[in-house]
């Protein structure tokens, strides 16, 4: 089994780490360089993890557990106003990228107020890319009872938080709810705030983990960083990407940061070992985000093999 | 401690937290704004079922306006008089007055900070900004920062020492105005 751990240290003989998961038969995830530092992002057997944090201790590096890494969070806000930015909403989605996962920020067009308060297919269609989703809301149950309605279409699991204490059970929409993070004016940094974000990722991972066991009923045919790792082989143009992160990896599948319209066959004729084309093995479409290439691994069920 | 000297809130229906929360939150936006000093008194009121969001204030004693003796020090030198600026965030609008009030010609600034004026009247008393106008716009928008998002109906009524505001969802009807008004002045006398 590939377990997601983070690296970070420094940019000197990083390249060691790099050349050990490939040996190893892992995967480099994201690589995050800032200055004389570096964050990578890896997936490696878990049989050889003693093996990569000997050489990360070697050069004084830091290995931790990243349980979220390799899946993209959407972390939902009614909008991008000030009455939710910068504190709450980037928070949250900057606790859930320390824990590896990719979080994507979303503010809803006409998300505001109790009774006006909207969401349009597109932005459902959007966070339905995601593996799982934060909505974050505000201080009185009335609303964040009232407020279900947004996030009903949503097909992912949905994590809500909000500050008063509602039994989980009166939202059954919801994958969970967290208290104790309202509308709030200033920056996390008590122990009971810090607290509460532990407990956003620790139901984050809950979600994602009841995702994992539905797929693993009907396994997908290949996995995501596979297919990562021969899309960034054979379409060398994904690293000219201006994105941070050109492939993105999701728990079905990836999304690559290149136009459809252009990429789109390249993508589909990527060849894996077995003499497999990605085209037949995994369904390709634009995504909902600007016109990038979204590509959905199809179950063994529907293929027939699994490599 | 509060800083003011009654800050009540109430909050209709179970939502003690909200009312917490709240309290918590229009402290950090006036603290951050600078304003919290000058509020006497502060009654809020919501409805969340309604839904509006209704704020009353007493406002402490008025703010003198801010003249040139207060951005520098007006010293008289030959040839005219002499500023010394200490306050550089009202810098350009006391050049605006200078300017307006003597022209450019006889305004020379020396150096960043020294301003000579070639003129037989002292600019110490010129008004350089009017610092309650500034505080009654800073109040408006920590008010409306402060109004949960989406209540864009809104009311704002200010006078020289105090302040009604309030938000909703729905338009603002005359009867409902009044009600707010007739429920603060409850919890005022309360």
């Amino acid at each position: 089994m590939l377990e997601p751990v983070m690296f970070t240290g420094g940019l000197y003989k990083h390249d060691l780490i790099v050349e050990l998961v490939e040996d190893l038969g892992g995967y480099i995830l994201q690589k995050n360089v800032a200055q004389s530092e570096i964050i990578l992002l890896i997936l490696i057997p878990s049989e050889d993890k003693a093996a990569l944090e000997a050489l990360s201790k070697e050069l004084r590096g830091e290995l931790t557990r990243a349980p979220l890494a390799g899946t993209e969070t959407a972390v939902v806000t009614p909008t991008l106003a000030i009455h939710h930015l910068p504190h709450t909403a980037c928070d949250i989605a900057e606790y859930l990228r320390r824990h590896g996962s990719k979080t994507n920020m979303l503010g809803l067009a006409r998300g505001v107020g109790r009774e006006i308060a909207q969401i349009n297919e597109y932005e459902t269609a959007l966070i339905n890319e995601h593996d799982a989703a934060v909505f974050i809301y505000g201080n009185f149950q009335e609303c964040i009872k009232h407020k279900e309605k947004l996030y009903q279409n949503v097909t992912i699991p949905v994590v809500v938080t909000g500050g008063p204490q509602i039994e989980a059970k009166e939202l059954p929409y919801a994958f969970d709810y967290v208290p104790a993070i309202g509308r709030v004016a200033h920056r996390a940094k008590k122990a009971t705030e810090i607290g509460t974000l532990d407990r956003i990722v620790e139901s984050v991972g809950l979600a994602l983990d009841k995702t994992r066991a539905t797929i693993a009923k009907d396994p997908l045919t290949t996995s995501p960083p596979r297919v990562m790792d021969a899309v960034r082989e054979q379409v060398p143009d994904v690293e000219y990407s201006y994105s941070p992160l050109p492939i993105a990896l999701n728990l079905t599948g990836v999304r690559i940061k290149l136009p459809y319209s252009q990429y789109r066959d390249a993508v589909a004729a990527v060849k894996f070992d077995e003499g497999v084309k990605l085209g037949e093995i995994a369904t390709i479409r634009p995504s909902q985000m600007k016109e990038y290439i979204l590509v959905r691994i199809l179950p063994s069920s529907e293929t027939g093999f699994v490599f | 401690m509060d800083p003011m000297e009654v800050f009540k809130i109430e909050v209709t229906g179970e939502e003690e937290f909200g009312a917490k929360k709240y309290r918590e939150l229009i402290m950090d936006i006036l603290q951050d704004l600078g304003l919290i000093r000058s509020i006497g008194r502060l009654y809020v009121y919501i409805d969340i079922l309604k839904p509006f969001f209704a704020v009353y204030g007493l406002l402490r004693s008025g703010i003198p306006p801010l003249t040139a003796k207060d951005v520098g020090d007006v010293m008289q030198v030959a040839g005219g008089f002499q500023i010394k600026i200490n306050d550089e965030e009202h810098m350009a609008d006391l050049m605006k007055v200078l300017w307006e009030r003597y022209g450019r010609e006889r305004v020379d600034q020396s150096a960043r900070d020294v301003v000579i004026i070639a003129s037989d009247s002292s600019p110490a008393d010129l008004v350089v900004a009017d610092l309650e106008a500034e505080f009654l716009q800073d109040l408006t928008d920590a008010l409306v920062r402060i109004a949960p998002e989406g209540f864009r109906n809104r009311r704002n009524e200010m006078t020289k020492d105090s302040f009604f505001f309030v938000a909703a969802e729905e338009s603002l009807s005359p009867e409902m105005v009044s009600d707010i008004k007739e429920k603060i002045r409850e919890m005022e006398n309360a």
